[in-house]
């Protein structure tokens, strides 16, 4: 699915806090490499630094210093317009609290990245229905999030970030607001997309999920440890 | 991002909070309604006089008086410029050789030559004297229009004895509703004591008196010159150079007769000699006495006259042609452009209170603007979060503060359009009650709608810059968290 072979690479990443005269490292010279294709779990303590991470990766926020190397540029360098062109042709982000527009339906939140990509609104419905259909809510389309229980929400979530078919997929705590059975559905559709070759981050406190991952990443106030390769 | 989508999602959002949004195009709508109505009544007023003065051919003549240096088409054509009344300028008596050479004139169609100083005290009907508002004559060529509401005007082959009279005098001699009747009716002109033209008694001179004055003197008696009515003219009619709107009208031929001074003179060497008999009687000497007659118009020129150019456009340069002839002149267009500055004015202040109101409404649009992004806040963290650009969300704001603006403009517009569609009728039937007929001369300009919603649609534009850069400038990662 991806169409980029993207490997991300972190290199000596800091992300400091400047609080009343105090400084918080965030991240502390984080070195990390991802390979296309892996399906990494994030886990670690609340307040550790993964969203940060996460965020950092996907170019919603850059580092104070250190390099974020995507597909051979160096995300820390990027301006805006890049950054948000990079956002919207490669990764696809799905949040513990959906994040989706209420008052939108579900074809329409799962359009939303392909509006930014300038594409024709009949594409844009094509689309949206068939990643509808393949999280399963062929039959929801006009379904509004408030219509919609939570698991469905998470998948109408998932479905967005595949509009774009993106190369990462970067999942913060997804089933954090689900029972264990909705979670456990969602984690199966997120490792699906990543058996078709999506590289998959998922940032998580739940061990059972973290095992099914191929590699456990932990941070501890900002720094990185390595739980299995 | 497409345009469409831009405009697309500014509605939605719009939409969204339905009454926010009507609250704030409320005063949109309160300021572009005020300043529609405003500018129409001012350009639409203005328009009625400028084609008035279309319709009569105003815009066409250029106004010409002895005096150089007048370029007041208003003050010539109302005072008729007046032979030998030269001010500060030098006068060129406005002679039949100067018609000739400004007939000459390129553009130039025709020239109406007008005299009003005819030397005429009171309007006899009936046997009773009124005064008179004075007596006009000029060419009968279509040049001034009398405007004629009973009879007929004075026509070209008109030689003597017929006259118009505004119907003022009708008014008062009892002809009020039927100034019909007055046609054909008899009156007589009085003549001021000193007259010597046309119909003038002319005494000789006592031949045996030794020292009697040879000149006519005020003790005369006046003369009483009859005219038959033909037509009754309205108030106001008759304009243009020369003539006087309330003039009783006399034909421009008779009118050189009046203005003929007709005195005896004393036949030079005819007096002094003794006429010696052979018997050595002597008899003082008859003097001789002949009637010389010499003639005001021909000496002192006209009072004034009115040239016609071929269009509207020429006039100006047709009155700087003349002028270089020595003789005042002035086109009517430079008149009404300054009778019609003060509509400019009124159009100011009254679009000034319109542009507070606008201004105030642009306050709505930023209060509103902020407002709604401290709603979306988490969804423009979506927005950033899947690929919108700083500038997208910019954007995304601006354009939906134009949409405001636009409505507001459009709906102000239409509301506009429907008190005009009101006014028209009223205006017509107080137009009617004025004798004159006119339709809807209000009108909405489609300059007008367009600027209306363009103003309206940049204010709101520029209402939301600063709320934009808000937006822009939010960090995606705080605004996916915001509360
Ligand atoms: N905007 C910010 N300003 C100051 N400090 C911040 C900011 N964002 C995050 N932090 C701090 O950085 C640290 C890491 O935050 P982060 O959100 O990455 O934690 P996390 O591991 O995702 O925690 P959780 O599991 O609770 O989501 C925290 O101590 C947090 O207080
Ligand atoms: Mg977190």
């Amino acid at each position: 699915m991806a169409d980029v072979e993207a490997v991300i690479q972190l290199k000596n990443v800091t992300k400091t806090y400047h609080l009343g005269g105090e400084t918080l490292n965030a991240l502390d010279n984080v070195n990390l490499t991802i390979q296309p294709g892996d399906f990494v779990a994030i886990t670690g303590p609340s307040g550790s630094g993964k969203s940060t991470l996460a965020n950092i990766i996907g170019g919603l926020d850059k580092p104070t210093s250190g390099n974020v190397i995507v597909d051979g540029s160096d995300l820390a360098e990027l301006h805006d317009a890049k950054l948000s062109a990079y956002r919207n042709k490669h990764i696809g982000f799905v949040f513990q609290s959906f994040n989706l527009q209420a008052t939108n339906t579900a074809l329409e939140n799962v359009s939303l990245p392909l509006v930014f990509q300038r594409m024709g609104s009949k594409a844009r419905k094509a689309r949206g229905v068939e990643v509808l259909q393949a999280v399963g809510l062929g039959d929801r389309i006009k379904f509004k999030p408030t219509q919609l229980s939570g698991g469905q929400r998470q998948r109408v979530a998932i479905a967005r970030a595949l509009a774009i078919k993106p190369s990462i997929i970067l999942a913060d705590e997804p089933t954090g607001n689900l029972d264990s059975a909705r979670g456990q559905e969602i984690i199966k559709l997120l490792h699906d997309l990543n058996k078709q070759g999506i590289t998959l981050i998922i940032i998580t406190h739940d061990l059972s999920i973290a095992r099914q991952a191929g590699r456990i990443v932990e941070i501890r106030d900002g720094k990185l440890v390595e739980r299995r390769a | 991002m497409k345009t469409i989508d831009y405009i697309r999602m500014a509605f939605r959002n719009i939409w969204r909070s339905k009454l926010r949004s009507a609250l704030t195009i409320f005063a949109v709508v309160i300021g572009a309604t005020s300043v529609t109505i405003m500018l129409t009544l001012v350009f639409s007023i203005k328009g009625f006089f400028t084609q008035q003065f279309e319709a009569n051919g105003t815009l066409q003549q250029v106004a010409v008086s002895p005096q150089s240096g007048v370029s007041d088409y208003n003050s010539i054509s109302n005072n008729g410029g007046g032979q030998g009344n030269c001010g500060a300028g030098t006068c060129t008596k406005l002679t039949d050789a100067l018609v000739t050479k400004i007939t000459a004139l390129p553009h130039v169609v025709g020239v109406a030559r007008a005299t009003s100083s005819l030397p005429f005290a009171a309007i006899v009907f009936s046997g009773k004297p009124y005064t008179l508002q004075g007596v006009a004559a000029y060419d009968a060529n279509g040049i001034i229009t009398n405007n004629i509401v009973a009879g007929r005007d004075i026509n070209a082959t008109d030689q003597s004895g017929v006259v118009t009279v505004p119907s003022i005098y009708a008014d008062k001699w009892g002809y009020k509703n039927n100034y019909k009747a007055l046609v054909g009716q008899q009156i007589e002109l009085e003549t001021q004591g000193f007259y010597s033209g046309v119909g003038a008694t002319i005494q000789k001179p006592n031949t045996s008196g030794p020292n009697n004055p040879p000149s006519p003197s005020n003790q005369q008696a006046p003369t009483y010159i009859k005219a038959t009515v033909v037509g009754i003219s309205s108030n106001g009619g008759g304009g243009g150079g020369g003539g006087q709107s309330n003039a009783v009208r006399v034909p421009l031929p008779w009118a050189r007769l009046m203005e003929e001074q007709q005195m005896y003179q004393q036949t030079p060497g005819s007096q002094g000699g003794q006429n010696c008999g052979s018997r050595g009687q002597c008899q003082p000497a008859q003097p001789q006495f002949t009637l010389v007659v010499t003639n005001n118009l021909a000496q002192n020129g006209y009072d004034a006259l009115t040239v016609k150019v071929d269009s509207a456009t020429n006039a100006n340069g047709v009155a700087s042609s003349i002028r270089k002839l020595g003789v005042g002149a002035a086109s009517a267009q430079s008149f009404i452009k300054s009778q019609l500055a003060i509509f400019n004015v009124i159009g100011l202040v009254l679009g000034g209170i319109g542009g507070i109101a606008l201004a105030v409404a642009a306050v709505g649009v930023v209060n509103t603007m902020v407002m709604a992004i401290l709603e979306r806040t988490r969804e423009i963290g979506v927005m950033r979060a899947v690929g919108a650009k700083r500038s997208t969300v910019s954007r995304l704001f601006t354009i939906e503060a134009s949409v405001l603006g636009f409505l507001g403009g459009v709906i102000g517009l239409l509301i506009g359009y429907v008190l005009i569609l009101i006014a028209n009728p009223i205006i017509n039937k107080q137009l009617k009650l004025n004798s004159i007929h006119t339709s809807n001369i209000i009108n909405l300009p489609i300059w007008l709608i367009l600027s209306v919603i363009g103003v309206t649609t940049l204010i709101g534009m520029l209402a939301g810059l600063y709320p934009a850069r808000r937006a822009a400038k939010l960090d995606p990662v705080e605004a996916l968290h915001y509360e």
